[in-house]
């Protein structure tokens, strides 16, 4: 007799948000790419929206706000950490409002791809607003190029590494249930 | 008297998943039952299922794992269907054989006082409980170091130190003398033999130190647990583990034969061991690997094998003397090119569905191969290597995904392989073959292991890294 | 990796509870948005700044300023020309000039931006991770919450040595030997499979980090006891709270 695995399981859910988180982390301050225009993109916004899809609004809010939260803090920008935290939680949360799989079966790619341009104007507009109080909303708008090629960026990466993921490894389902 | 741990015609099979083909039972009958305060061991050779088998005692599988489970588990009189992991934390305790997979917290301190808090016990006895385990396994300094910056052993010691702060009745141990020194198994075998817990050992390797101890040995194989004398169970053991060693085949001689020398090399460790103040450093005054050789490369735990093995192949720099191939400098490029490095976890390098899959990506970037040769390469491959090419790598078996990683590389087809700790986790008979298809084409391998029997079973020459020196030795020292 | 953010130092910061610490902080970043006065958040920045000194010495204590040069001087390049009426002080040609207001503007958001970063920086170099998991659950934060922050940061340190060691196989696995185009492009061309690896890694610890927690006792019904806790070091914890409001509010009286 076949014996189901009940995902909901507590455990489970704090194991997958702190390792999501763990990820966040590692990838917003190790992982980073080299762009054109100067300066470097962090990959945290692909695993984001890796988890929104995957995972759902509670588990991507965290792993992104706190990920993030915790990235400001370690790199030293511990002035950003509450404002990352806001602003990447709702660019996860609304990502999987929009684009969740759901019993099994993934959101459509148009689906994906628009909660993906939801999620970069969250992102973007978001330190726009924040950096718009904290230094300005003149000097705020030099990050915003940057900021939409990191989440667009996350967007395309997140959408091709959650179906590489599904693909290469089938028990990540039995986790987002 | 009741028995502690009773195993009654359990079974189990892994979820098998996409359209491979269903996975075989793991554990098909094992049937036992362990009296109150009996030590019992159970021998079975690498992927025969003890991790699983220790698993399903702490009531986690089939709860966190998918597949099915048949037959009763029942501890000390309460059969576990009935009940929740959490209900063992004071009955029954388990030491997994990786660290990394029990580890929980950010200090060692609250690693150990994390189950006392779940057991609920006041902090005034908490803290002197977690003082007094830490002192017995030499890890008072750790209190508030973060057990990833310990070594291997320390991580181990940490498992046993929690283990000994929540003093359950029952221990169910999965290859706890892996990682220990001589003399901290003495003190494992010490503290497993006082008292009166019940304790399962469960191991790979049948050690001197076993002999005459256990009051109990058991032979789990093929999926069945079979009971005998002590001396019944270590011949089936060492007869099952020398079957299916395969003919080594004579490796084609190569027309030109190339060769890997450093000299005069010295190498600094970045990264500083939390335990010294001295970066670690390296002296390695001559080596040299000739195409066709095996040569084993042995050391202590931390001694800097795999810190010279890194350089060798190019990953990491050296602050002096010269590596060169066929006498010409190499650059860290060309080494990368010609020296392959298969490290310890073959999960490194997984990230495709099918090992077909893998072994095209792995084709697609050798580029002395023509497209219409490849799906006849991958599938001689797969055939010597025992793979199927429509597996799913990421849930495969650990055995399935060393060769899958040795052949990654055969098919990459380099001059020179560096294997790290090929023997621990497949049987010997698997290194052999591993060693063997790899040097086929007449490359040359390097093995890193600390088993001395197995280096000189397989080596022709060795090297021997000691108190950050690097040194050619007579093989099997 | 490392993953501490805190920095061993003097004075009385360290001595201070954490949670009266959070307390002031917040207090005084709202301070910093009320209708102060311009010096006033400057004398505050002065203060957090001697502060660090203090802790941590001079080239730490201008460490924060290093990581936000490049957006003050953008603030200094682009913030006065948004100001077009009021008095002029200075005149290049016809379009580009320079109010007072427009100074005023910018000495206001460089004393935020610059107070904010060490109020925060400092919070965070005096009171360790760990008491400040305890202050957030002191606060209300749930144990499971208090729990998944505490996980994340015990496998951050795994997840990048991990990940070092993905991206090194690949390279491994990669290196050919006509290797002349390895500029970005490739470094693009890696990211899928050594993110998809690095996935994969991270999502097979799951089950076992789960196994592990309900192992030693995550879910049983009896109340957990608590290894750590936060004394009140340096006198009572009421005195330090009540210190944490009326910093900020004499000081919001006097910058008015």
């Amino acid at each position: 007799m076949q014996q189901p695995l009940e995902s909901r399981l507590t455990a489970i859910r704090i194991a997958l948000t702190a390792v999501l988180t763990a990820v966040v982390v590692v990838f917003t301050l190790i992982v980073r790419v080299p762009t054109p225009i100067k300066g470097y993109i962090s990959l945290c916004d692909v695993v984001i929206t890796f988890s929104a899809f995957l995972f759902g609004p509670w588990v991507a809010a965290i792993a992104g706000g706190v990920g993030t939260g915790i990235a400001d803090l370690i790199g030293g920008y511990a002035q950003w950490a509450p404002l990352s935290f806001i602003i990447h939680g709702l660019q996860g949360l609304l990502i999987a409002l929009i684009a969740r799989s759901k019993a099994g079966k993934d959101a459509k790619l148009l689906l994906m791809i628009l909660a993906g341009v939801i999620g970069m104007l969250v992102m973007t507009g978001g330190y726009y607003l924040a950096g718009g109080f904290l230094y300005g909303f003149e000097a705020a708008l030099v990050e915003i190029p940057l900021n939409l090629m990191q989440s667009g960026v996350g967007v395309i990466l997140g959408i091709a590494v959650s179906k590489a993921v599904l693909k290469a490894y089938p028990p990540v389902r039995a986790l987002a249930q | 008297m009741r028995a502690m741990l009773e195993l009654h015609h359990v079974g189990f099979t892994y979820r098998s998943y996409g359209d491979t083909q269903p996975h075989e039972p793991v554990l098909r009958e094992i049937s036992c039952v362990v009296p109150r305060g009996k030590r019992v061991l159970i021998l079975g050779l690498p992927d025969s299922g003890k991790s699983t088998l220790t698993r399903i005692i702490g009531n986690l599988i089939p709860r966190f794992v998918e597949g099915e489970l048949s037959g009763s588990i029942t501890i000390d009189g309460v059969p576990l269907h009935a009940g929740k992991p959490w209900d063992l934390t004071d009955t029954c305790t388990l030491v997994a054989q990786n660290p990394q997979e029990q580890l929980l917290m950010t200090t060692c301190g609250d690693e150990v006082a994390f189950p006392l808090e779940s057991l609920g016990i006041p902090r005034e006895v908490m803290v002197k409980r977690i003082q007094q385990t830490l002192a017995r396994w030499k890890l008072t300094d750790m209190m508030d170091v973060n057990p990833q910056e310990l070594s291997g052993g320390e991580r181990k010691r940490l498992l046993l130190a929690t283990a000994d702060a929540v003093d359950a009745p029952l221990w169910v141990m999965d290859e706890p003398f892996d990682d220990l020194d001589p003399a901290w198994r003495s003190v494992l075998l010490h503290r497993i033999f006082s008292g009166d817990r019940t304790v399962v050992v469960c191991a790979s390797r049948y050690m001197d130190e076993f002999r005459g101890v256990f009051d109990s040995c058991y032979f789990l194989h093929d999926g069945i647990l079979h009971h005998g004398s002590e001396e019944e169970i270590v011949l089936a053991f060492d007869q099952a583990a020398q079957a299916h060693v395969p003919v080594v085949e004579s490796t084609q001689e190569s027309d030109q034969s190339s060769k890997l020398s450093a000299e005069d090399l010295v190498i600094v460790h970045p990264r500083r061991s939390v335990s010294s103040a001295v970066p670690f450093s390296l002296s390695v005054p001559r080596f040299s690997l000739t195409t066709g050789e095996v040569v084993a490369l042995v050391g202590p735990n931390g001694s800097g094998k795999s810190t010279f093995s890194r350089v060798l192949c190019g990953l990491d720099p050296y602050v002096s003397g010269s590596i060169g191939i066929d006498g010409n400098h190499g650059s860290r490029e060309q080494l990368r090119t010609s020296v392959g490095y298969l490290f310890q976890n073959p999960d490194f390098g997984i990230f495709l569905p099918t090992i077909a899959e893998e072994l095209i990506w792995s084709l697609q970037h050798n580029p002395a191969v023509p497209v219409h040769q490849h799906r006849a390469i991958i599938e001689e491959t797969a055939r010597l290597f025992r793979l199927r090419l429509e597996d799913n790598p990421a849930t495969m078996s650990y055995g399935a995904r060393k060769y899958l990683q040795a052949a990654v590389y055969y098919i990459l087809d380099r001059p020179f392989y560096i294997i790290d700790e090929l023997d621990s986790g497949v049987t010997y008979a698997a290194a052999f073959e591993i060693v063997s298809l790899l040097r086929q084409r007449g490359a040359a391998v390097v093995l890193i292991t600390h088993d001395h029997t197995f280096a000189k079973n397989i080596a022709q020459r060795q090297y021997t890294i000691d108190e950050g020196k690097l040194y050619e030795q007579e093989v099997g020292l | 990796m490392t993953t501490s953010t805190f920095i061993a130092g003097k004075g009385v910061l360290y001595r201070t509870d954490a949670r009266a610490k959070l307390l002031a902080l917040i207090l005084l970043c709202v301070l910093v948005f009320l209708p102060v006065s311009t010096g006033g958040i400057w004398i505050l920045f002065g203060m957090a700044w001697v502060l660090a000194y203090h802790a941590t010495g001079f080239r730490q204590a201008m460490q924060p300023v290093k990581s936000i040069l490049f957006m003050l001087i953008i603030m200094t390049l682009f913030t006065p020309f948004t100001y077009r009426e009021g008095t002029v002080v200075l005149q290049l040609g016809s379009h580009l000039m320079l109010t007072r207001e427009a100074l005023e503007n910018l000495s206001i958001l460089m004393a935020r931006f610059l107070s904010i970063t060490y109020l925060c920086t400092l919070y965070v170099w005096t009171t360790p991770m760990a008491d400040i998991n305890l202050a957030l659950r002191w606060y209300g934060l749930s144990y499971r919450a208090a729990l998944v922050l505490t996980l994340a940061f015990r496998f951050i340190p795994f997840i990048a040595d991990s990940f070092a060691m993905i991206q090194d196989s690949h390279a491994l696995r990669t290196s050919a030997i006509h290797a002349g185009k390895k500029t970005w492009k490739r470094k693009i061309a890696d990211v899928v499979p050594t993110v998809t690896a690095a996935l994969v890694f991270a999502l097979k610890s799951i089950p076992y980090l789960a196994m592990s927690l309900e192992h030693r006792g995550l879910g049983r019904l009896q109340k957990r006891t608590s290894f750590r806790h936060l004394p009140a070091r340096g006198g009572f914890l009421f005195t330090q709270m009540v210190v944490s409001v009326m910093i900020p509010t004499v000081l919001w009286v006097l910058f008015t």
